[in-house]
């Protein structure tokens, strides 16, 4: 009845009249966003953040809009996957595997279709996932002392993006990365200035909003530079309506594939991609007779449905423990830093407003994109004709624009292209980037529970190993990487998407 | 031999880090200071780099020398498009930054004009005027 009782009271602060335009609005740019190649949700999310500290929007009308947009990229990411063979974003990678050959057949209306709902179903039981267990988690949480934080950031780096094909080590080495440019600036407990090389303008160390706009934008730019052709060209929607019995078709799959992408979605670093990889799998080995791959509307609905749900349940672990389950996520957890707001177990006690706002915002969010969805497919088919070079350089200028907007100063401009060369660079050595953020984000975090943790016990290591918490946290941790590791040496280490998501 | 030089460019790039972390003494009340959590991540990256550079396993592909060139102007563009914003203001220096990009990309060189010629006064009258979002309309430049 509680929990209720709250999402009354979240519904109350969704549908102010300021957040229910800020959830149509960033449920199309959302759409749009996913839906255009090239542009998925961390680089959604990533350009739009300096933009909404810019225009001094609240905590929770700011989080309810970048949840919005982080739905719409989900549910839009599909479009070109479809219609293009193209994945706007890295989970539609599966969607291709039958979408595509499904609008190749005429059938390009029901694929949307089918698609929508299953996004739809995929997204709504996730959000109800998060509804009941986030406050849960939460009150484990409480018990969580300085040792256990630190087993527990030692746990998100680990398996952030580490379970897919990149190279265990490397997804290591990101997250190490991501925690030495972390240290840069003064030592906020000692006042001791670390790695500043005596300029100024490093003392406050790198502002993480600037960081994500460089290496999420700006090497997507120099990406797109490398590679001018692409995929098999724009196929027609063929006819206009789609059959409702096609759509039935995928409402197995979709429940099967929610329930798979929403477990998924939890665990710290796996994300939407590996739900959607996982849904078309179950799915396949399920109910595969000779058909998927070829057009089967199971194949379009359990990664589309599973992808969703990841998304949702990538919220769980980053509102109550402070650790994101996903790119995305990640990339939203820095907005709330930077908002001074500190996600974790008492974010449900100090701003419940917040975080039931958001949740309502959610359930919202999936009516409206199912609304848009369904009927102005058409409108956002023909976003994906316009020409990249007017698209990206607009990407650009807008980037620019919003961290100019929150810092009024170049030197961050500067600091933002070299983040985007290191982007790139690490992207195409197979790094991926969510473990460099989370670095980032989360290192000084880490650094004072060890710290707190070492003071308490006078500089004893041992005091990491002694909490069962951070037992249990470990064994986890060791398990999640040989896995990952087997995972590897199975796949050749190519065959699954790296999480971007 | 990509994976090489990256683990050796970590290996490097820690090693350094954790040297540097020599410098920065414990103070008051804090008995492993501001050097202790530089070692504790510093370390496993010292020989997680050895490790890359010794057992490498994936090797990058890089753009052909056209693709380079672009990236490398484009970068160019981009620092440019940095340095000169507050000396020329945000409207000119996003009208060279659109133009430049869009011409790399592939853009008719008329249809890029036109694209950069709306795109930098529009964005500037889009978030300036309307928005209220302080941008240099002209720079320092222009007094």
């Amino acid at each position: 009845m509680d929990i209720l009782s709250q999402l009354w009271g979240g519904f109350a602060v969704a549908a102010l009249p300021i957040n229910l335009a800020l959830i149509v609005a960033g449920c199309f740019a959302g759409t749009l966003i996913g839906a255009l190649p090239g542009l998925g949700p961390v680089n959604g999310v990533a350009i739009l953040i300096p933009l909404t500290f810019a225009f001094g929007l609240d905590a929770t009308s700011s989080m309810i809009l970048l949840s919005a947009v982080y739905y719409g990229c989900m549910y839009g990411g599909r479009i070109s996957a479809i219609l293009l063979n193209i994945p706007g974003d890295e989970p539609a990678i599966m969607t291709t595997l039958d979408g595509y050959p499904m609008a190749k057949k005429g059938q390009a209306a029901d694929a949307l279709a089918i698609s929508g709902v299953a996004s739809f179903i995929g997204a709504t039981l996730a959000t109800i996932g998060l509804t009941l267990f986030a406050p849960l988690l939460a009150k484990a949480a409480i018990y969580f002392g300085p040792a256990d934080y630190f087993a527990l950031y030692v746990m998100a780096f680990a398996t952030i993006g580490g379970i897919t094909g990149t190279d265990p080590r490397k997804t290591l080495l990101a997250a190490l990365l991501g925690l030495m440019l972390g240290t840069v600036g003064l030592d906020p407990s000692t006042g001791v200035a670390r790695y500043t090389f005596g300029s100024f303008n490093l003392y406050d160390g790198f502002d993480p909003i600037v960081a994500l706009v460089g290496l999420f934008a700006i090497s997507e730019i120099l990406f797109f530079l490398e590679e001018k052709a692409h995929g098999g060209g724009l196929v027609p929607p063929g006819r206009v309506f789609p059959r409702l019995a096609r759509v039935k078709e995928g409402l197995g799959a979709s429940l099967r594939g929610s329930l798979i992408g929403f477990i998924a979605g939890i665990l710290p670093g796996a994300g939407a991609s590996l739900g959607a990889v996982m849904s078309y799998s179950f799915e396949k080995r399920l109910s595969d007779k000779g058909t998927f791959g070829t057009g089967d509307p199971r194949g379009v609905a359990a990664p589309e449905a599973g992808n969703n749900a990841a998304s949702g349940g990538a919220l769980i672990p980053m509102l109550t423990l402070g650790v994101p389950g996903s790119g995305t996520t990640a990339v939203m957890l820095a907005m709330l830093i930077s908002l001074n707001i500190q996600p974790g177990p008492l974010l449900f006690e100090r701003s419940p407003d917040l975080v039931w706002g958001l949740v309502a915002a959610l359930y919202l969010a999936n009516f409206v994109l199912l609304i848009l969805n369904l009927p102005l497919i058409g409108l956002f088919t023909r976003v994906l004709g316009m020409p990249a070079w007017i698209l990206m350089p607009l990407v650009v200028a807008i980037s620019y624009l919003g961290v100019y907007a929150i810092t009024h100063a170049a030197f961050d401009l500067l600091v933002m292209v070299g983040f985007g060369i290191l982007g790139f660079v690490l992207r195409k050595l197979d790094f991926s980037l969510v473990p460099v953020v989370l670095g980032l984000l989360l290192g000084m975090d880490m650094e004072n529970n060890l710290r707190r943790a070492l003071s308490i016990s006078g500089g004893d290591f041992m005091i990491l190993l002694q909490s069962p918490i951070a037992i249990g946290l470990y064994v986890v941790t060791g398990l999640f990487l040989c896995f990952s590791l087997w995972l590897t040496r199975r796949a050749g280490g190519t065959e699954m998407p790296a999480s971007k998501d | 031999m990509t994976d090489r030089l990256a683990g050796l460019f970590f290996l490097l790039l820690a090693t350094g880090y954790v040297w540097l972390s020599a410098g920065y003494t414990a103070g008051f009340g804090d008995p492993l200071g501001p050097a202790i959590f530089p070692r504790v991540i510093g370390i496993p990256a010292i020989l997680l780099g050895l490790s890359l550079m010794i057992w490498p396993q994936h090797s990058a592909d890089w753009a052909g020398s056209a693709g380079l060139i672009r990236q490398g102007t484009a970068i160019a563009l981009l620092l440019g498009y940095a340095l000169l914003l507050e000396p020329l203001g945000f409207v000119p220096t996003s009208f060279a930054a659109i133009l430049g990009l869009g011409l790399l990309m592939g853009a008719p060189p008329v249809g890029g004009f036109l694209t950069a010629a709306l795109a930098a006064p529009g964005l500037y009258i889009l978030f300036d005027r309307l928005m209220g979002l302080p941008l240099p309309l002209l720079g320092t430049w222009f007094g």
